[in-house]
């Protein structure tokens, strides 16, 4: 009941005045389906990259927080394989920390911050974690490689004489998952 | 002894032949009859019996044919059988007043009579069956009304049903000699005991922000009035005494009420009959309120913070945190819904103990009222 008013004024205000470097927009007139993108900050090994998420809208929100998830493949401590988050606003109390007064703009804005500032005592993703902490300067490159290689839009403007566009376009669509339900595997989950 | 029984408790209903397999006849239920045939096989089973109804009889029927199929499977005689048939008859022309007879041609006359002598200009509306009207009827102020007559069939022995927009039922004494005439005029007379009333109303409807009721009609009587960002008031006006003190409560975080609260309780004596309700308001809780030509109303109906609704069905934020930072407003229901997920809450009889979702600090909210 208080899903549908609520949603309809977040996407208004998505609209109107969305937060910096966020986007976020209804996919294919589904109210509870949404896409949100994330533009990677400077000084991240993130910047010149987009990324795009899928927000899942639970049919008790905003008792029950959005459920986010990564679409772009990223190199970070909190975010696993298959895009899912870690951060204590996603996750309702005790564990967590979401509460109504949060919404899909703040929580797009904490996602934002956290790929700027990795939580390694909370890992999804424990040898990134321990390589953010130990050895910064590979872990720094690989996010760098990873962004390059997934995350930068590529225009037809600045595809080089030579270069074949419609491979750029093929390519577009494989960088991106698949917005499955599939269960990756636990293994290396830690964050609780 | 049956058949004497059948006689005397339906004196219109015959047997037709000697060995009394059909019956025919009327039966008379609330002084009307029905024609009615009865064939029974000739063991004389009621089961198997064959019932002609009338249309009349048929219609009223209609709906109850398996109550009456049962009733005849297990009735052990045609008397008992024909008195069970006539309760459901009962029962039925109960909840069908339509199948009341149409009214006499004088019905229609005295109708025409009646109106003319009115003027057809007070008449707005009337149905095809000419049962229903439509009155207008004017108070000094202008304003318009409407007035609602339900004639019964034997108008004018029995009173017409009234119905108005008014903050009390329309009555008035009803002779068979009355007619539409008194009733307009009795209508005009408490149009005129209200008019200050509703003069009163539209000042506050005009000069204020009213967040309650949302269009209100001419039989409320209350308003809930904006004063602040969450802080309103609502008033009960009495329409027999529209400028004495009105019912007050007001409504919104602690810290900015109860400022209030103790102005309208030390300055109470200053109400002015001879004043209006809104200037008394005005000059008791020494404040102005904000009118739709210096306020947009988004400033002042703060949407709940968990719906980001004004209204939820039809309830409004009504629950304001108290700590006079934050100030936040929440439906109750949505409140409610949020704190009774959460390990944190306590509950004590009905009433919730929790955080705000918003600023941490204690908040607690009544259990939400079920809805059926």
């Amino acid at each position: 009941m208080q899903r549908s008013t609520r949603l309809k004024r977040e996407l208004q205000m998505l609209t109107t005045e969305p937060p910096p470097g966020i986007s976020c927009w209804q996919s294919d007139d589904q109210i509870d389906d949404l896409r949100a993108q994330i533009v990677g900050g400077g000084n991240t090994p993130f910047e010149g990259g987009l990324f795009s998420l899928e927000v899942n809208v639970p049919e008790r929100y905003p008792f029950e927080p959005p459920k986010i998830r990564f679409l772009t493949p990223i190199y970070h401590p909190n975010i696993d394989n298959a895009g899912r988050i870690c951060l204590d606003a996603l996750k309702l109390p005790p564990k967590g920390a979401w509460r109504p007064s949060l919404n899909i703009s703040t929580v797009l804005t904490s996602i934002q911050l956290l790929m700027a500032e990795p939580n390694p005592d909370d890992p999804l993703m424990a040898d990134i974690s321990s390589e953010f902490k130990y050895n910064k300067k590979v872990y720094l490159e690989k996010a760098r490689s990873w962004t390059e290689k997934h995350a930068v839009q590529r225009n037809y403007g600045q595809v080089k004489s030579g270069e074949k566009a419609p491979e750029v376009l093929s390519k577009d669509s494989s960088r991106k998952r698949e917005p499955l339900k599939e269960q990756p595997q636990e293994s290396k989950r830690v964050c609780l | 002894m049956m058949d004497s029984q059948i006689m005397t408790e339906n004196p219109l209903l015959l047997p037709l032949n000697k060995d009394k397999t059909v019956y025919d006849g009327f039966i008379t239920v609330q002084e009307r009859d029905f024609r009615i045939r009865i064939s029974l096989p000739p063991g004389h089973q009621l089961k198997q019996a064959k019932l002609h109804c009338c249309w009349q009889l048929k219609r009223l029927l209609s709906g109850y044919q398996p109550i009456l199929k049962q009733r005849l499977h297990h009735a052990p005689d045609l008397v008992s059988f024909i008195l069970e048939l006539k309760t459901v008859l009962e029962l039925a022309m109960r909840s069908r007043p339509d199948c009341q007879t149409i009214p006499p041609p004088q019905y229609y006359s005295q109708l025409i009579t009646e109106m003319q002598s009115l003027g057809w200009d007070k008449l707005l509306f009337i149905d095809s069956e000419f049962r229903t009207l439509k009155l207008q009827g004017e108070d000094s102020a202008g304003r318009k009304h409407i007035l609602t007559v339900k004639l019964k069939p034997n108008y004018p022995d029995e009173a017409p049903e009234c119905v108005a927009d008014l903050p009390f039922p329309f009555l008035m004494s009803w002779t068979p000699q009355s007619t539409l005439a008194h009733i307009h005029g009795r209508f005009l007379l408490h149009l005129e005991g209200l008019a200050e009333f509703w003069s009163a109303l539209d000042e506050i409807d005009e000069q204020t922000w009213v967040l309650e009721p949302e269009k209100p009609s001419r039989a409320d009587a209350m308003r809930r009035i904006a004063i602040g960002n969450n802080v309103s008031i609502k008033v009960e006006i009495d329409p027999r005494h529209p400028k004495m003190l009105p019912d007050c409560c007001l409504l919104g975080a602690e810290h900015v009420v109860t400022p209030l609260r103790t102005k309208l309780n030390a300055n109470m004596h200053l109400w002015n009959p001879d004043c209006s309700i809104l200037q008394n308001m005005r000059d008791v809780l020494e404040i102005e309120f904000p009118s739709p030509s210096t306020h947009e109303k988004s400033s002042l109906s703060a949407e709940c913070g968990i719906c980001y609704a004004y209204r939820l069905e039809s309830a409004i934020p009504d629950q304001v945190c108290n700590d006079p930072r934050c100030g936040q407003p929440f439906h109750q229901v949505c409140l409610y819904e949020w704190l009774r997920g959460l390990p944190t809450s306590r509950q004590s009889f009905n009433v919730l103990f929790g955080e705000c979702p918003y600023c941490s600090k204690p908040i607690t909210v009544k259990m939400a009222v079920q809805k059926a």
